[in-house]
């Protein structure tokens, strides 16, 4: 397509100049999202959490694990901190998002970018791959920790079958949980705005749900997205009423297209 | 080259009201010149330069940038080159990250990033937090973003804002440059005195709508009126004969006022009638004036005098 150039200090039509890349938007992005420090303490979050709550409980409870009365399977306990790192998921998903709108700097990169469709999928890709490697290597640091506490009382686990899926099921989770929050981002634009709508769905009313009487209520409960998704990231469930893990986390993945359908369409019409 | 045609942007003020913040306006920004968009604060000039970027969708008509619209540009850095916000940047990003990340979006070598940063003097503190800068120092890293892609089409909204006096004078040597290389300069302000030394093209905008559209010269002989103060002992009688030749004559206090003669044209005429003159004077109203003047009417929000202020 031709555009007009400057050339050796000349402005000069050009006919054969092609579109950045989609790389090239991809590679935009990935240095936004590393040079701010919040990035990486929003990640480190993730691990201390993830893997140091893990350790921690099953340090606490291998021995009521062990012992007969226990009424909970150990399974819970291997991936019990990703419960609470999935809120830095949520923290990142907004951040990478509304702070471009908080600061104004959506503009400088609509400005570059004016395919915002583009903008919209690189950032999606770049907190997929990011919350799916952290997660998974959390997942896997916690587990280490943890089964060494539960095999010193006989109850340790084998890192295979709903074990292993529940790594990168870790992994997986709060992957969907990052693009979740970042598809909210785009529609919502504040960040204090999103990531309480988002705490709200997944903890509060995820919860709630459940008094609603009858059948209805069970199957919202099954239905909303944490509940849905994160039944792929524990080896056994606490609440046994869930999905299963790949039918749940197939519900949470259409509801998060529905959602980057949304934030594309409304990314497009509106005025940045 | 920008190119602007019946370009109209709406907004809904709440309550089911809307009011045109562009008004159908028509215009041409030519290469090779500095063209000066002059409006009072709230007359309509980010919003045409959003649109111009294609940020803002304008609700009718159309905008394009070297004859296509901006979003279907194959290189947008490459040729455009915008400033909009000094505070659009991500407070804990270096301004050096801040350039690198815009380069990548857009296949630029990094190696630019370096000569940018030069070029606008920021290469010692380009490793800092951009949230530490001041406003003179933000407005050189949006310079420094808007030069990225070494753009044939440069727009700056207000380019000078908080920046000292050195640094004024850098944008406007800097605004000059861009054009002698035949670039498109587009630089908005709401100040005329800033405008004057700067612009070569003048686009005046108010409530939405071009009032002026003409060179700065031009807008000089229209706008700024000019008139020959003349004293003299027999001031009734100089009156007389100035009025006698057909000329503008209004008296003020001891002096008349003359337009439609330069002021030896008035000396001759009077001594040729044997009138002697204390005071000459050729009174030439400021840019200033001139401007005030013709958006009078558009300015959004009138200050009360202070003297109206206390009359009641």
């Amino acid at each position: 397509m031709t555009a007009t150039l400057m050339e050796s200090g000349r402005v000069v039509e050009r006919g054969d100049v092609a579109r950045p890349s989609f790389a090239a938007v991809l590679r935009g992005e990935w240095l936004k999202l590393r040079t701010v420090r919040s990035t990486w303490w929003t990640l480190l979050a993730t691990f201390v959490l993830g893997a140091g709550l893990t350790i921690l409980m099953c340090w606490g409870n291998a021995d009521w694990l062990a012992s007969a009365d226990a009424d909970e399977s150990p399974g819970s306990f291997i991936t019990w901190g990703m419960m609470v790192a999935q809120i830095t998921a949520v923290v990142l998903g907004a951040l990478v998002v509304t702070t471009e709108y908080g600061t104004g700097m959506i503009r400088t990169t609509f400005a570059a970018v004016p395919a915002r469709g583009r903008v919209l999928a690189a950032k999606a890709v770049l907190v997929t791959v990011v919350f799916f490697v952290v997660g998974t290597g959390t997942a896997l640091v916690g587990y280490a920790g943890g089964n060494y506490f539960l095999d010193r009382e006989g109850i340790g686990m084998a890192l295979e079958g709903d074990v292993l899926r529940s790594m990168y099921g870790s992994g997986l989770y709060l992957a969907g949980i990052g693009i979740f929050t970042l598809a909210v981002g785009f529609l919502l634009r504040h960040t204090a705005g999103t990531i309480s709508v988002v705490l709200a769905l997944m903890l509060i009313l995820g919860n709630m749900v459940n008094l609603v009487p009858g059948a209805v209520g069970e199957w919202l409960t099954k239905l909303m997205p944490g509940n849905a998704g994160s039944a792929v990231s524990t080896p056994v469930a606490f609440n046994p009423n869930l999905l299963d893990p790949w039918p749940g986390f197939g519900v949470f993945l259409v509801e998060i297209a529905v959602l980057l359908a949304a934030a594309y369409v409304v990314v497009r019409r509106r005025d940045a | 080259m920008i190119r602007a045609h019946s370009l109209t942007k709406r907004f809904t003020t709440g309550k089911g009201q809307s009011k045109n913040a562009v008004d159908g306006i028509d215009f041409v920004v030519e290469p090779g010149r500095v063209t000066g968009f002059l409006g009072p604060n709230g007359a309509g000039k980010s919003t045409t330069m959003r649109m111009i970027l294609g940020l803002d969708a304008p609700t009718s008509g159309t905008v394009s940038v070297n004859g296509h619209r901006y979003a279907a540009s194959p290189a947008p850095l490459r040729e455009i080159g915008a400033l909009l916000d000094a505070h659009a940047i991500h407070p804990g990003r270096s301004a050096r990250d801040h350039l690198r990340w815009m380069a990548a979006s857009n296949g630029i070598p990094t190696t630019r990033v370096g000569e940018v940063l030069e070029l606008v003097g920021l290469e010692p503190v380009a490793g800092q937090r951009a949230g530490r800068f001041s406003l003179g120092m933000g407005q050189r890293l949006g310079i420094a973003a808007a030069m990225l892609g070494d753009p044939p089409v440069v727009v700056l909204d207000e380019p000078v804002n908080g920046l000292d006096p050195e640094g004024i004078r850098w944008v406007r040597t800097f605004a000059r440059q861009l054009a002698d290389e035949g670039r498109t300069v587009f630089i908005s302000s709401h100040l005329m005195s800033e405008m004057a030394l700067m612009a070569d093209h003048l686009l005046v905008i108010g409530r939405g709508r071009i009032l002026a559209d003409c060179s700065m010269t031009e807008f000089m002989s229209d706008h700024a009126a000019s008139y020959v103060r003349v004293k003299a002992p027999a001031l009734a009688d100089a009156a007389a004969v100035l009025g006698g030749r057909g000329l503008e004559v209004s008296r003020h206090d001891d002096e008349i006022r003359v337009v439609g003669l330069d002021a030896p044209s008035v000396g001759e005429l009077l001594f040729e009638h044997r009138l002697a003159v204390h005071e000459l004077t050729l009174v030439r109203s400021s840019l200033e004036d001139a401007f005030m003047g013709l958006t009078a009417d558009s300015v959004e929000y009138h200050a009360i005098a202070p003297s109206e202020g206390v009359a009641r």
